[in-house]
């Protein structure tokens, strides 16, 4: 039975050979990857942003627009799929034959309800954004006066034992 | 759990309940009469009986607890109207308020350092002074 060999580790390791005496004799490391790569045969890309509905093939219930009102929407998405769920079962009883559509309808709004709660969560990063700065504010200010509080006992101290000495 | 992923675990709840109901519905239905010249079709004995006539009721009624919950989820999200140009202008508002905050910490910080060494320094003085002032026994 063959057996394949797994391919031998890169040669780079020979270039670093006098790195212990000069470091800049060895090369500097890669530069990071802007743009789209290719790893183990598949393109990837560096920019993590969500795919809009359209890209995915799927027709968007709820209007575009800069500002979405999210609850407004999460709420009718969840009573139109109320609604469809009901038209399956009544379908099923009627015509039987024709569920397909109905079970789409039913798809196409759960995907745009996953995809209306993965939009808010650039929203919520931001939100975790500003209270961690204002939890990192409010501590600083509190070492401030802690700083300003332990220098004027250790000032009044001095006085204090200035006084004592000099008192003898 | 953040609100966000409760979000997302309830609507695959309701997904769940919704095929689950009505493929139990599709797989366990008694069959239905054709045709008046037929007579009624007899009743599969093992499955039906009285549990059947109450599953579509606690059905779905499990799942309209499922989607009341999802709508109480949504209430309880604390979105801010304000979209995302009022959270990017708050975040620079804080990050300078943090720089300010920041630099007085520094200075205060080297205030404290310096009467931190001066007072060492003077200790160390007036050791070295009591112990040379200390007559050879």
């Amino acid at each position: 039975m063959a057996t394949a060999t797994y391919p031998p580790p890169p040669p780079f390791y020979r270039l670093y050979k006098d790195y212990l005496e000069d470091p800049k004799s060895a090369p500097e490391p890669p530069p990071p990857i802007e743009g789209t790569y290719v790893c183990f045969g598949g393109t990837y890309t560096t920019s993590d942003v969500l795919p809009s509905l359209e890209e995915q093939g799927v027709r968007q219930l709820y209007p575009k627009g800069a500002n979405v009102d999210f609850k407004k929407e999460l709420r009718s998405l969840n009573g139109e799929l109320q609604l469809h769920i009901l038209e399956l079962a009544d379908i099923l009883i009627e015509r039987p034959s024709q569920y397909a559509r109905r079970v789409e309808e039913i798809s196409t709004v759960f995907k745009n309800l996953h995809h209306l709660l993965n939009s808010l969560r650039p929203h919520q990063a931001r939100a975790t954004l500003i209270h961690i700065l204002e939890l990192q504010i409010e501590r600083r200010k509190q070492a401030v006066e802690d700083i300003k509080r332990r220098r004027e006992e250790a000032r009044s101290l001095l006085n204090e034992s200035l006084a004592t000495l000099d008192g003898q | 759990m953040d609100i966000i992923s409760q979000l997302q675990e309830q609507v695959n709840l309701i997904a769940h309940l919704a095929f689950n109901t009505i493929g139990t519905l599709q797989r366990d239905a008694p069959p239905n009469r054709l045709s008046p010249n037929y007579p009624e079709p007899p009743p599969h004995p093992t499955e039906d009986g009285s549990n059947f006539s109450e599953q579509p009721k606690l059905m779905s009624a499990g799942l309209v607890k499922a989607a009341k919950q999802f709508d109480a989820l949504v209430a309880a999200l604390p979105i801010s109207e304000g979209g995302e140009e009022a959270q990017i202008k708050r975040i620079a508002e804080l990050q300078a308020e943090n720089d300010v905050i920041g630099q007085e910490l520094q200075k205060q910080l080297e205030a404290a350092e310096k009467e931190l060494n001066q007072v060492q320094d003077l200790f160390k003085r007036a050791s070295d002074n009591c112990l040379n002032m200390k007559k050879p026994e």
